[in-house]
């Protein structure tokens, strides 16, 4: 977790922040919105994923995906907002290389998710933010700018990309609230299986509109807007450099100018691209190419009824087990672990703690490592709640049940072979620990006499050189025990 | 009336991305002006409670499912009328 | 040209396609013939590129008769397109400098079905810049003469079409019309031209111009031909998402056809747009046409489009609008002209638009950039748009009372190439056959007899999806006047 006290404290208290965030997600359909070209564009060559539509070819017209109208439901179903009945595209003209016909094909009045409210989680609190609406648009392709050339080079293998932009009301009020407000945007795609959420490869995109005003005052300050962040993190640093810059601005008695923001993840700064005056006018019409939408209500309900189990009926199932919010956040992070761990709450649920400590812990770290395949994990609940059981009798230290638990992930293997393969069994049996107690005390009668003169410290030198007699495998608890009555 | 400038037409010019000069500027103002003049006249038509028509079929949902049919056309074939193409790239010339 | 070789090219498409067929003359030799023509009346300049690979085309098809399999029913006839639609074999250049080489990597729809029906595409016709005109004049290539008097325009935009079919050199050729630029050429020219009912054909692989006015259609020398070409175009495509079903069949019944009469049928005349005739013997024409109507028993009144006078004003605000959209794709960058000179992003756009683009086009384009801009657009595009549905309304009034309209296509002949250089006086020549493309009806224009050497086109218009109607009754008063 990254710090998230020191962040709000350095924001002057004389302040509030007024936060909204845009947030595009690529959905998760198999072609583009509005042609058949493949909509996974993440390891293909240049331009290879591309068609005459794709490329604003003169006489190309757009044939819209049915699956991407009903992903948007989908989302706006898991965002609790309004589906609408009617909906249509407009055209947004503008010129830009990566955008090939000069218009993007998106929604302007009329999208096909209107107002709704989520409930966002942080460690210690929750808090609402309004959603305003979300929209249908086709993607750009993408501009990139070699070093040391004047030139750039256009690959239109994701223009006509489908996305969803969720818009948010200014209900944000700080760094950390922003973070947690993308974070359960990221859950909620996620849980509604509308997108793939790989945010290394842009599948979430976030303009944070920023604004401050005075303690006492009703109004919305002037808002910049940082386009483009693609992490949870860079959301909270750009709102937080944003925040501070014009706190400052204010306090010199300066102004806020109303403009587009670049965010620079090396110096954590914001930079200032074009401002209201140099604005866009993007002379938005209804796209005469495509007849409108009428939603029918019999295929909102199909939608509904088809759709995943939502984030928020899995949290209130974890909260319910007694889990810390924080651990919470982390399992449903992978829904594949929020499932082992619901498995083990209907099941075994005097285990939910323990399992929930590896899932947030061990296993989270492992599953997250760069590169691992999902495809070989083999984790189940009977094995976790198994491995609980062990680490209650004694037969597995805490310590040791981490790296029999690490050796399960990728392995069908029951705990109890992997420990006893990898000697990790707790010596619990009373005779054997009994000889080696023994054999120590006999060795170190300087110690045996500190314990005896009342020296605490003692007894934990002669429970280490059990244990070393035992080659770790004796079970901790007991030799103190053991030493304590034999030393009394 | 409409009092279209050089300088709208310059305007214009940025937003289309249309390269005027003032000589063409000069040309294109009264002639932008005289067709604005004449279009204006529906401003007096009543139009109150009027819906506004953008298509004529009354077609709706029109879609297509969701197969990926990639395009049989080769790259080099789209890329045919690039001016400027390098590693399968478009070239452009800087943003700036 | 020799007679033997009109003698073929002169006939009914359906009789032409029989002799193919029955292998009495060869689709090569009819190709042939239709490049000859092509050399022979290249004064018109109707023809911007000749495809190359026809002749193979039709060896093909008589090859395949020879071999015993049945072919389309427009096997080997030759056609032209309007430079408009994408086509595999020749340049596809919109009569512009912004797409002068431009080779098309794949084929308009409707294309791809005429040549599934045997029929061969031997030339692309002029028109004007991105069909931005009404004669043909604005095209980067050079203006187009009307076959009947090459002082005079041909009309426009499909001015090359037109011609091309008034020469002879194919049985059919293809047009766009967005505000009339299939109808006006065919009045010019003497030859029947038809707009069909928006989105009956598709759209697909051919240059927008206005994407919800424009309609694709034949121009022929008879309205049976245009009904015989529409049959093979007609129908809904999974590319062109604003296309609609089909009727059963255009054909014309040529023996139902010749008891046919006109009895009862209701034809209303647009009192505005007789009003808006300028030229005497135009009005004289029309009216001695409506008599003919008349006396087979049609049952005639005038009827009141209030929003005639409308109808181009809103016309010249919704379609350089979406003009603007549609031509923003021409930047320089995927392909088309770029400038050579731009040094960087900002001018490639500025240098190679302003200079890709003619003059008519980009008055166009800077029009609908002005009416779709914030603080204007709802005075104009928007106004534009209601008024639209007030012309959608009281067409749809009109068809209530009346089964067809009737009156002229343009309200002069053929003009004196150069006699409108002002933009406005050249809108206007779309006077009457603009409403028609707002409300998105069918519409046809036929030949009426000549004012001195000069065609007069009548004009008629049916109910929204009412094309085989139109058309059939079009075909008896073509054979009536
Ligand atoms: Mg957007
Ligand atoms: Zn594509």
């Amino acid at each position: 977790m990254t710090n998230q006290l020191p962040l709000r404290s350095t924001i002057n208290p004389n302040y509030i922040v007024d936060i909204g965030i845009e947030c595009h997600v690529q959905l998760k359909t198999n072609s583009k919105l509005f042609c058949g070209c493949s909509n996974d564009a993440r390891e293909a060559e240049p331009n290879t994923l591309i068609c005459p539509i794709c490329l604003g070819m003169p006489g190309t017209l757009p044939v819209l995906n049915k699956a991407a109208v009903e992903l948007a439901i989908r989302a706006g179903l898991a965002l609790n907002a309004e589906i609408a009945s009617d909906t249509k595209f407009d055209r947004k003209n503008y010129f830009y290389p990566d955008l090939p016909k000069g218009y993007q094909i998106t929604q302007y009045d009329e999208p096909i998710v209107g107002q709704g409210e989520i409930a966002v989680h942080m460690s210690d609190s929750s808090f609402k933010v309004g959603i305003t609406r979300a929209h249908l648009e086709e993607d750009a392709g993408k501009l990139t700018h070699p070093e040391g050339v004047d030139y750039s080079l256009v690959d239109l293998n994701r223009a006509g990309t489908p996305l969803l932009e969720i818009v948010s009301e200014p209900d944000i009020h700080s760094p950390a609230e922003a973070k947690a407000y993308t974070q359960e945007l990221y859950m909620r795609m996620l849980y509604a299986g509308v997108s793939d959420v790989d945010l290394y490869h842009g599948n979430m995109r976030f303009d944070v509109n920023v604004s401050v005003r005075k303690k006492d005052s009703k109004t919305l300050g002037t808002r910049s807007e940082t386009k483009n962040l693609n992490s949870f993190r860079s959301v909270e640093k750009a709102a937080e450099y944003e925040i501070n810059r014009q706190i400052e601005l204010l306090e010199k008695g300066e102004k806020i100018v109303q403009e587009t923001r670049g965010y620079d993840d090396s110096t954590g700064k914001t930079i200032s691209q074009r401002s209201k005056e140099e604005a866009m006018d993007y002379r938005y019409f209804k796209e005469p190419d495509l007849p409108p939408l009428q939603i029918a209500e019999q295929m909102k309900q199909a939608i509904a009824k088809n759709s995943p189990i939502m984030v928020g009926d899995i949290r209130a199932k974890l909260k319910e087990a007694d889990l810390s919010q924080t651990i919470i956040t982390a399992i449903l992070n992978q829904p594949k672990l929020a499932d082992l761990q619901q498995d083990v709450i209907a099941t075994n649920s005097q285990y939910a703690k323990p399992v929930a400590n590896w899932l947030s812990g061990e296993v989270l770290r492992i599953v997250g490592e760069e590169g691992f395949n999902w495809d070989k994990f083999q984790l189940d609940s009977d094995r976790l709640v198994a491995l609980a059981q062990m680490v209650e009798v004694g037969d597995l230290s805490s310590t040791n049940a981490k790296i029999v638990l690490s050796a399960m992930i990728t392995t069908d293997t029951p705990p109890e072979d992997i420990a006893k393969d990898k000697g990790l069994i707790q010596m619990s049996d009373t005779n054997q620990l009994g000889t080696i107690v023994d054999q120590v005390i006999a060795a170190n009668p300087q110690a045996v006499k500190d314990v005896e003169s009342g020296e605490a410290k003692a007894i934990g030198f002669l429970v280490g050189q059990v244990m070393k007699e035992s080659k770790g495998q004796a079970n901790p608890q007991m030799v103190q025990e053991m030493l304590k009555s034999k030393l009394k | 009336m409409n009092k279209i400038k050089d300088s709208d037409i310059k305007h214009l010019g940025v937003l289309a991305r249309i390269g005027i000069d003032e000589a063409i500027a000069k040309e294109l103002a009264p002639q932008l002006m005289d067709i604005l003049d004449y279009v204006s006249r529906l401003q007096s038509i009543d139009t109150s409670g009027v819906e506004i028509t953008s298509q004529v079929t009354g077609l709706v949902g029109i879609w297509r499912e969701d197969e990926v049919k990639p395009s049989l056309i080769s790259r080099e074939e789209l890329l045919s009328n690039t001016l400027e193409t390098e590693g399968g790239y478009i070239k452009v010339r800087k943003v700036l | 040209m020799s007679e033997s070789k009109s003698e073929y090219l002169d006939l009914p498409i359906p009789e032409l396609v029989a002799k193919v067929r029955n292998q009495e003359v060869t689709a090569e030799f009819l190709v042939n013939q239709s490049l000859e023509l092509i050399k022979a009346n290249q004064d018109y300049h109707a023809i911007l590129d000749v495809n190359q690979s026809a002749l193979d085309q039709a060896k093909a098809i008589d090859k395949a008769i020879a071999d015993g399999e049945t072919l389309g029913v427009l096997s080997g006839v030759p056609f032209i397109a309007k430079d408009n639609f994408l086509t595999k074999n020749t340049k596809t250049t919109a009569a512009s400098k912004m797409l002068d080489n431009f080779q098309a990597p794949y084929q308009a729809s409707a294309i791809d079905k005429l040549e599934a029906a045997g029929a061969i595409m031997v030339a692309k016709a002029n028109l004007d810049e991105f069909a931005h005109g009404s004669s043909t004049e604005n095209s980067a290539y050079g203006p187009t003469k009307n076959p009947h008097d090459s002082s005079k325009v041909p009309g426009g935009s499909s001015g090359g079409s037109a011609a091309a079919v008034a020469l002879n050199i194919t049985p059919f050729a293809l047009g766009t019309d967005t505000g009339g630029s299939i109808r006006l050429p065919a009045s010019f020219c003497g030859v029947v031209g038809y707009k069909p009912t928006y989105g009956l054909v598709s759209r697909y692989g051919v240059i927008a111009m206005a994407s919800s006015t424009d309609v694709i259609g034949p121009i022929t020398r008879s309205v049976s031909d245009s009904a015989y070409v529409l049959d093979v175009l007609a129908g809904q495509d999974v590319n062109d998402s604003t296309t609609i079903k089909r009727q059963d069949s255009y054909l014309i019944n040529q023996d139902g056809n010749k008891k046919r009469d006109l009895k009862g049928i209701k034809f209303g005349i647009i009192k505005e747009h007789l009003e808006m005739i300028e030229d005497k013997d135009v009005l004289a024409n029309i009216k001695a046409a409506i008599d003919k109507l008349k006396a087979a028993g049609a049952d005639i009144k005038e009827v009141s489009l209030s929003n005639s006078e409308a109808s181009l004003p809103v016309y010249y605000i919704l379609a350089p609008a979406e003009i603007s959209s549609n031509l923003a794709r021409y930047d320089g960058v995927k392909y088309g002209f770029s400038s050579k000179q731009a040094k960087d992003l900002l001018d490639t756009y500025l240098l190679s638009r302003g200079s890709g683009f003619g003059s008519e086009s980009i008055r166009r384009i800077l029009t609908g950039t002005y009416v779709l801009s914030s603080g204007y657009q709802d005075a104009y595009y928007k106004q534009a748009q209601k008024v639209r549905s007030l012309i959608v309304k009281e067409y749809e009034d009109i068809f209530a009372d009346v089964d067809f309209l009737i009156g002229p296509t343009a309200a002069t002949t053929a003009f004196d190439l150069g006699a409108k250089p002002d933009p406005i006086s050249m809108y206007k020549s779309d006077y009457m056959t603009i409403a028609a493309n707002l409300a998105g009806i069918p519409a046809i224009s036929i030949p009426s007899g000549n004012v001195g050497n000069l065609p007069v086109g009548l004009q008629l218009q049916g109910p929204q999806g009412q094309d085989k109607q139109l058309l059939d009754v079009a075909h008896v008063i073509g054979e009536l006047i």
